[in-house]
């Protein structure tokens, strides 16, 4: 168990790579749609792992993520408490096992406002200077 | 065909889109159907015997596998899919395809669903993702826990789920699973394999399985815990011939197999914080059956359980480590059959310890080089990874191996 000891303590003094994006740096969007204007952090984690497929005020909704990005790993990490290599590893284990699919995601902030913007239900994320005509703002309380 | 170029025709067709970046989804009726697929291949290399019925004494390459899926949500409640898996590892498996999984699923609530067909079957952490390969950190999962050799075994039942996540307020979440159905092991799996030293040719091996498995997500960020509980019925038919173990005449005669009790309980925690996650399992493992037709009856007592570390050093590079243990007691009324009373005994025990780099080259194509430093080799009266048909010259009571494995999945 020695050996086991000492790999724990190595990666406890590694450091953990800095998020350069804040939570208040990000935008939260949905199609106009969605009933609710503010959605509970649980309720937020809840539709972008899957476990949840509607809001508290039953609105329907379906998450849509940036590839990569600032914006992406700094929301990834902040709402939903994974990086982003396993939030990818999160979904494949739906995928793979028959027990959901794949989210839409999309390269850009214009990419994401314009697909929420014209589909029903959808809800994503963008920076907080990215254009956010067309959708509604969603805020996480 | 051979088995080189079968391995090489299986990973272009399921790398290809993966080294391509390529995203396999289109559109029928407006809905989107989605395709996914992976391949993998392993070499395996140990410096006394062979392992998981490879010939890993003298380097082995025949560990691969390979499987694609396709899914479609029908409604935004009501989804189905279907998942197509073969694989070939050592003596088992025997490039033998097989439905992997095939699923309706309807979603009344988040809190309540029903899928119906070919479920992979929740138990423990990674039961039902053993065999995805570019999930896990790991080359090899702790075998103690997920045996290779006996994958079908727990993989998937044929039957029902009920499913569902319940918010408690400030205390995290919930999430329980129940189902019951057939289990329906391979003919090409560890157990049907270990039985023909004995002169016993399975055709038939399944039953009777129902569990239920329940899950805490703590309000503590990242860390979850829960338990796992399993009963079976199994009964099996074959062939026997009894000169073989016996000393009775050269002849085959009907063979059965059938349930006395058959019980797994599991429990386990996770805890996730920034790169860094533990893992660790515990399962006890109760089976008492009948064999030899009814004449004989072994009770077997399996215990296991690992500890397990991972850190993600950077976006291409993560380090694991695990200890693994295996214990199994087993009491038979077949003559001539004994265990060690001492459980220190190579023949009782199999303890692994493991550290393995693994490189994700892409976001679609990792490679893992593992090493494994095992301490006994559990006997044979149960599926351990280590076969006497395999190691003729008797088995050492330590193993050391390398494995390098790479995968490809989209």
């Amino acid at each position: 168990m020695r050996y086991l000891q000492h790999f724990l303590i190595a990666a406890a003094l590694c450091s953990l790579s800095a998020v350069s994006v804040r939570a208040a740096d990000i935008k939260l969007i949905a199609n106009s749609s969605v009933g609710a204007s503010s959605v509970s952090a649980d309720e937020l984690k809840g539709v972008f792992l899957a476990t949840k497929t509607s809001l508290s005020d039953g609105s329907r909704v379906e998450p849509v993520l940036l590839k990569s990005g600032a914006t992406h790993e700094a929301f990834v990490k902040q709402y939903l408490g994974k990086t982003d290599a396993a939030l990818e590893t999160y979904y494949r284990s739906l995928v793979f096992t028959g027990k959901g699919s794949m989210p839409k995601s999309v390269a850009t902030d214009a990419e994401m406002a314009a697909y929420v913007a014209k589909t029903k239900g959808a809800i994503g994320y963008v920076s907080s200077g990215a254009n956010t005509e067309g959708v509604k703002l969603i805020d996480v309380k | 065909m051979n088995a080189t170029t079968t391995r090489i025709g299986l990973m272009l067709v399921c790398a290809l889109p993966g080294l391509l970046h390529a995203q396999f989804d289109f559109t029928i009726d407006g809905r989107q159907v989605q395709v996914h697929s992976f391949v993998t291949q392993g070499f395996a290399y140990s410096d006394d015997n062979n392992y998981l019925t490879m010939k890993t004494s003298q380097g082995s390459f025949a560990m691969t596998d390979a499987a694609v899926n396709v899914s479609v949500p029908i409604t935004d409640k009501f989804r189905v899919g279907a998942q197509v898996y073969v694989n070939n590892l050592g003596n088992l498996g025997a490039w033998h395809p097989s439905l992997d999984w095939a699923v309706a699923d309807y979603k009344f609530k988040d809190w309540f669903g029903i899928r119906g067909g070919k479920v992979k079957t929740v138990l423990g952490l990674y039961n039902d993702t053993q065999d995805l390969e570019f999930l896990h950190t790991f080359a090899l999962l702790p075998q103690s826990m997920y045996p290779s050799d006996m994958r079908s075994s727990t993989i998937a039942h044929t039957g029902g789920d009920i499913y569902g996540e319940i918010p408690i307020k400030h205390l995290g979440s919930l999430s329980y699973t129940a189902y019951a159905g057939q289990r329906k092991d391979s003919e090409y799996g560890g157990y049907p394999y270990l039985l023909t030293q004995f002169g016993i040719s399975m055709e038939d091996y399944g039953g009777l399985v129902v569990g239920q498995d329940l899950r805490w997500k703590t309000p503590l960020n990242g860390f979850l815990v829960g338990a796992s509980h399993m009963d079976e019925n199994i009964t099996a038919t074959g062939k026997l011939n009894p000169s073989i173990t016996l000393g009775g005449p050269n002849i085959i005669v009907p063979y059965g197999e059938w349930s006395n009790k058959d019980q797994t309980n599991q429990v386990y925690g996770q805890y996730t914080v920034g790169n860094l996650r533990l893992d660790s399992e515990y399962r006890r493992y109760w089976r008492d059956q009948q064999i030899f037709s009814g004449q004989y009856e072994i009770t077997t007592d399996v215990r296991s359980w690992y500890v397990a570390a991972a850190y993600r050093v950077s976006k291409r590079l993560e380090f694991g480590t695990y200890y693994s243990r295996f214990v199994d007691n087993w009491i038979s009324t077949v003559p001539g059959q004994v265990e060690s009373p001492n459980q220190s005994a190579p023949d009782h025990h199999l303890y692994d310890k493991v550290v393995t780099a693994r490189f994700d080259l892409t976001k679609f194509w990792n490679v893992k080089v593992e090493g494994h430093f095992m301490d006994g080799w559990a006997g044979t009266m149960y599926p351990d990874g280590f076969y006497p048909q395999d190691n003729p010259q008797g088995i050492q009571p330590k193993t050391n191996m390398l494995l390098i494995r790479t995968g490809f999945n989209f």
